[in-house]
């Protein structure tokens, strides 16, 4: 009875149900006990026709007495010894653990191995090995939550917490932040990728991506981080205004801002509109849209994007790589040819929707198709085909409710199959 | 103290609330004030154990901040307070034996020992905001500035300012005090304000007593 | 039966001019009397003006998770209403909640003293605690206007709505772009009007007991509202400094709790609950005070084992005190001291169930009658059982890391302190209406609305436990689809709950208003002090000092080996 724990997926997470059902069983039995013989007594020893019956005047019992001090005791020493016991068993890390850190962050989770890989909101682990989670915080208290191992730890401003745990099934776990962290705290969510080993080793190994990063020269790094992190989509190159300011001969330039003073566009200027967006926002354009990059880029990724961007006379337009989404384009399926134009940076939609149900810039893409949405204007819709080619091509006319009218038409630049192969590829986001 | 006069409850509010018998009365303030002195002790609890914990943190570094406060100064103000809870004590023993005069030159030199105190913490307090040493002044929030030399003028001004604040409530209720004597209310029958007042006085002083090693000597 | 007021010319003569309420007249003599029994009725209108402003709030946020994703308000407005529910209801009703209105009025009736010991201490602390009120809606101010205004609106530290959560964690308190100082100022002024009542009762129950009221014949309500008081003396302290050192964090840049600033969030955690944990206690205490007092009476027997339920409150205060950091086993805490607080945690488990026990007990053989307020105390054992024993999960240290911060937290403490204290003020408020007004209200209607408020209360917690159970965090403004439907459930059982606390007290106003029909001064035959004398009693309490010679509860007929 009342077994809603959800399924074990760690070594000792099948002890911890253990105890905490046999708390359940101890619950369930006392409430039901002592509640019964209340109700017993009550129609047992009811008053009839509204008058007193005469009652014995017990003033107590000390063997009883003694019974419900002792037996309770005992109970509760028992429990508690467990509860202890298996408590040192997740607070002892073996030696031979993996350690991953975990960095908190409003609002997401960032992941770094020891070999220097990163990544945000997706942890990826081997099976059956000890995994050490190293936890800190760059703000505020935060708390790492992976229900299916039964840990949980605070990130503490600070401090470096930790958490172990030996995954003992493959397959997506769901992490959440538990310790209230302001705005989207419900949006800080991750995903655990429990997978082979031999697939962790060659995940883990696989640098291409950086590799390609490191040989590159400052302004083409600023390049690829520009489109990598979706920039493109907000920030023209052009001179044209999409949601942000366009980069066009940015540096030198005099905003003004939305408090109404002056500022010339300088190197620090741009490095801190990176890390902190919102500090200083350019007159005319909402604040509070570009999210935060501190802590996820480098002081040389900093410098790269700065690169890029003082290069940006107007002549280099962000080349639109058309043809590199024809590549191999025969043998995929539509889902996967609309995945591709989803990460394509000539589109960059994942700038603005995640796929993991975090709130960016517009509404995520997790589980959107069959979604009823809000929209602005109090009315409710099914995403359905017609609202997604309609929100694309058109994407002012319908806008879900909490979100702004930001994003850019795309008339003109996807053709039907493009869209057709998007809304599969959306079909298969859950 | 078997008879306590009509006089203690003379100025006292509506008939309602003469509902003890003034032997009852006087313990009851007594008792309630020594437990009010628990929670100020509670309160200042809380400092203090902050102030553990930080210096358990940081041991060196309270050491070397603590040097630049003014010992002597702090010295100065303990020999004031511990003068000021002698006259205290010495105005509850006027008032025990009636002598309404004695109590109002007694609670005048602990009042007076107040404001001694607190011009020599307004100096203390403006030479440190001088040298930057304060929350909030540039140099103060720089860079540079030890984050321990942070927790502990934190908890300086922290500690010492609501110390202060107690100085100033403790001499507001001795000069309400004062202010009965000059009536001539007090008598070897009824003397519960001055006691009460007393009290309250001599944990102003404990309090300080502990600040001060704590603060300027240990670190 | 014994009587126990020998002295007792206090029920005889009814004085109908000098009845509490009508003596002295005029709104002026309200505002600024010194009369406990005013002032409990002072304060319990106060309370409950801020229990419905919460409870509104506590729909809004049930309303907002109806769904996953957006309802009716955005994540800061919900985050907001969140906190704004939790510090209201906790700081404003819930913390003064019995003791201050029931304990006001009957503790000194209880002992057979004319009023508390020190009464005009009684009204400031009433006055501190509605200017602590007036910060807190201050705090609920957010700015709009001219620019000028808004400035100066800033400059007072008037910045919007608190998002913190009513635990206000630094350092996102420190950051939080909101009236912090205002609503935290409001805790510590609420905080010192609660330690001024506690001061008050610790000193009225050790000096001002009738002639033969010794210790071992208090009403158990007293000696819980005794205990309540202790803590409130001795642990609102902490908090109030807590509170004081983050206030200075903020509007000076004071280094304490933050971290960039070389401080311990930690140890803001440590001082938070090193207070906020006794105070569920504060809370709770004199609710089991209320139902130890409802059961005999209703059952026409001694409480079972007095002397245990009365130790028992001294023991849970006691060990209240020793167990703060089990909130706190994922915060970042040593090993040794989480093994140490949950061992310590499941002490107070022990005392908690032996007074369970004791109140089942004392229905044994009895002859039990069920108006409202017994039906109240029965739905308080219920709720009071469930909310113990998920207390266990809690306490048990390996399963609270998978529980801390989820709905079941959230389930687990909404049954301790509404069915602990709110079923509890809502039992006393039944049991001594007449006492407080000689009125009836209507017994039907009182009974509808306890069914509303018993079945929609369980409607809308019991699915918390299993969304806490399947990994719920709380606080949550957007949840994943798989938990929708128990919070739909646990949505509409909020409405029925409001239906439910809504007639209740309407029903009560209702008849303190309007009805007609007058309240014998001892409706329900009890023993205790405050049911001798007449209703509503004198402004005096008693015409003459009771002298007390038998304990509160000699009930029923003498068995052999039945001494006391």
């Amino acid at each position: 009875m009342f077994r809603f724990l959800p399924e074990p997926a760690s070594e000792f997470a099948p002890n911890i149900d253990w105890i905490n059902n046999l708390i359940t069983d101890l619950s369930v039995f006392f409430t039901v006990a002592i509640v019964g013989a209340m109700i017993y007594f009550a129609i047992r020893y009811r008053r009839r026709d509204g008058v007193d019956h005469a009652t014995p005047r017990i003033l107590g019992s000390h063997t009883l007495e003694a019974i419900w001090t002792v037996v309770p005791t005992l109970v509760c020493i028992f429990i508690a010894y467990w509860g202890i016991a298996y408590y040192r068993d997740m607070r002892t890390v073996p030696a031979d653990a993996i350690t991953i850190d975990v960095r908190g962050q409003k609002w997401k989770w960032d992941f770094e191995y020891s070999n220097g890989k990163k990544t945000t909101s997706e942890l990826v682990v081997p099976v059956n090995k000890p995994i050490k989670l190293v936890i800190s915080s760059r703000d505020v208290l935060h708390s790492f939550f992976l229900p299916s191992m039964r840990v949980k730890k605070d990130a503490v401003p600070g401090q470096y917490t930790y958490l172990w745990f030996r995954p003992i099934k493959e397959g997506v776990f769901q992490a959440f932040c538990t310790e209230y962290c302001g705005k989207d705290h419900s949006a800080m969510l991750a995903k655990l990728h429990v997978v082979s080993e031999a697939e962790f080793g060659r995940w883990l190994n696989d640098r291409s991506e950086e590799a390609l990063m490191a040989k590159l020269g400052p302004a083409e790094r600023g390049k690829a981080l520009f489109q990598q992190k979706g920039c493109n989509a907000c920030h023209s190159l052009d001179g044209s205004r999409l949601v942000g300011p366009s980069l066009m001969k940015l540096v030198g330039r005099t905003e003004k801002l939305s408090d109404g003073s002056e500022q010339v566009v300088d190197e620090n200027y741009i490095k801190e509109s990176i890390l902190d967006p919102n500090k200083k926002v350019v007159a005319t354009f909402p604040p509070n849209v570009m999210p935060a990059f501190a802590g996820q880029l480098s002081d040389e990724d900093v410098d790269g994007l700065i690169a890029f961007i003082r290069a940006q006379d107007g002549s280099a337009v962000a080349a639109a790589p058309k043809a590199e989404a024809a590549v191999n384009a025969a043998n995929m399926t539509p889902a996967q040819k609309g995945e591709h134009i989803y990460r394509d940076a000539a589109y960059a939609c994942f700038g603005c929707h995640s796929v993991d149900g975090s709130k960016v810039v517009g509404p995520t893409f997790k589980g959107v198709y069959g979604r009823q949405e809000k929209l602005t204007d109090g009315s409710s819709v099914t995403v359905d085909d017609a609202y997604i080619k309609n929100s694309i091509l058109n994407p002012g006319a319908q806008i879900v409710e909490g979100f702004a009218n930001m994003m850019p038409p795309f008339q003109g630049r996807l053709n039907d199959d493009d869209i057709k192969n998007i809304i599969e590829y959306l079909k298969t986001v859950k | 103290m078997s008879t306590y006069a009509q006089t203690a409850d003379q100025e006292q509010g509506p008939p309602h609330v003469h509902h003890m018998d003034p032997v009852t009365a006087y313990h009851a303030a007594k008792f309630g004030m020594w437990l009010f002195l628990a929670t100020e002790v509670l309160l200042f609890g809380g400092l203090f154990a902050a102030f553990a914990v930080y210096r358990w943190y940081y041991l060196s570094e309270f050491h070397h901040a603590s040097h630049h406060l003014n010992w002597q100064l702090g010295a100065v103000n303990t020999l004031v307070l511990l003068f000021s809870s002698f006259t205290a004590a010495l105005a509850v023993d006027a008032a025990q034996h009636g002598d309404n005069a004695r109590v109002r030159k007694n609670l005048l030199f602990t009042i007076c020992c107040g404001c001694i105190f607190l011009v020599i913490k307004y100096f203390e307090w403006s030479a440190k905001y001088h040298h930057g040493l304060f929350p909030g002044t540039a140099e103060f929030n720089g860079a540079e500035f030890n984050q321990a030399y942070k927790s502990f003028f934190g908890l300086y001004y922290c500690m010492t300012g609501l110390h202060a604040f107690h100085v100033i409530a403790g001499m507001g209720l001795l000069f309400w005090v004062f202010r009965k004597a000059q009536r001539n209310r007090f008598s070897a029958d009824y003397y519960t304000p001055v006691e009460v007042g007393a009290l309250y006085w001599h944990l102003v002083d404990l309090i300080w007593i502990y600040l001060f090693p704590l603060l300027y000597l240990v670190g | 039966m014994s009587s126990q007021c020998t002295a007792g010319t206090c029920n005889s003569c009814h004085d109908d001019d000098h009845n509490y309420l009508k003596y002295p007249k005029g709104f002026w003599s309200w505002v600024t009397t010194v009369d406990h029994k005013r002032i409990g009725l002072l304060y319990l209108f106060t309370i409950l003006i801020f229990f419905f402003v919460a409870g509104v709030f506590a729909l809004l946020v049930r309303t907002e998770l109806m769904h996953a994703g957006r309802d009716i308000m955005d994540a800061e407005t919900y985050n907001m209403f969140f906190t704004l529910h939790g510090a209201i209801m906790i700081f404003l009703f819930i913390v003064p909640g019995i003791p201050a209105t029931m304990g006001n009025f009957l503790l000194p009736l209880m002992i057979g003293a004319k009023d508390v010991a020190f009464p005009r201490l009684n009204l400031m602390s009433y006055y501190i605690y509605v200017l602590g009120a007036i910060m807190a809606l201050v705090a609920l101010i957010r700015p709009i206007g001219p620019e000028g205004l808004q400035k100066f609106l800033a400059g007072l530290g008037l910045i919007g709505p608190v998002d913190t959560g009513w635990t206000f964690y630094a350092p996102y308190s420190l950051q939080s772009g909101s009236s912090v100082i205002w609503m935290t100022g409001a805790a510590f002024v609420l905080g010192f009007s609660s330690i001024l009542t506690g001061l008050n009762f610790v000193v009225t129950v050790h000096k001002l007991r009738a002639p033969g009221m010794s210790w071992d014949r208090l009403p158990v309500f007293v000696w819980a509202t005794y205990a309540t008081a202790i803590i409130q003396t001795l642990a609102t302290p902490v908090v109030g400094i807590t509170l004081l050192l983050l206030i200075m964090e903020r509007a000076m840049g004071v280094g304490i709790f933050n971290p960039q600033l070389g401080g311990d969030p930690v140890l803001f955690e440590h001082f938070f609950w090193f207070y906020s944990h006794p105070v569920v206690y504060i809370m709770v205490l004199p609710a089991f005070g209320v139902v130890g007092e409802i059961i005999p009476v209703f059952s026409r027997k001694p409480i079972f084992g007095y002397r245990a339920v009365c130790y028992a409150s001294l023991a849970i205060a006691f060990i209240g005190f020793l167990v703060w950091a089990h909130h706190m086993f994922v915060a970042g805490i040593s090993d040794t001291s989480a093994i140490y607080f949950s061992a310590a945690t499941f002490f107070v488990a022990v005392p908690t169930a032996v007074k369970v026990f004791n109140w089942v007990s004392t229905m044994y053989k009895g002859s039990i009658r069920f108006e409202s307020p017994m039906l109240y105390a029965m739905g308080f054992v219920f709720l009071f059982m469930v909310a113990g024993t998920t207390g266990i999960y809690l306490a048990t240290l390996a399963v609270d890391v998978f529980y801390h911060d989820t709905y079941f937290v959230v389930a687990h403490f909404h049954y301790t302190i509404q069915g602990g204290a709110v079923i509890g003020l809502m039992a006393a408020l039944h049991f001594w209406f007449p006492k407080m007004s000689d009125k009836m209200y209507n017994e039907t209607l009182a009974r509808f609305a306890w069914v509303l408020d018993f079945v929609g209360f369980n409607l809308t917690f019991l699915p918390q436990f299993v969304l806490g159970m399947e990994g719920m965090p709380r606080r949550y403004y957007d949840y994943l689809p798989q938990f929708e439907p128990l919070h739909q459930i646990s949505t509409v059982g909020s409405y029925v709950n409001a239906i439910g606390y809504t007639a209740a007290l309407m029903n009560l106003l209702f008849a303190a208003l309007f009805s007609k029909r007058k309240a014998p001064s001892n409706p329900y035959n009890s023993l205790s002090l405050e049911w001798q004398t007449q209703s509503p009693p004198l402004h005096e309490n008693f015409k003459e000092t009771p002298v007390v010679t038998d304990w509160t509860y000699g009930y029923g007929e003498p068995v052999e080996g039945g001494s006391h």
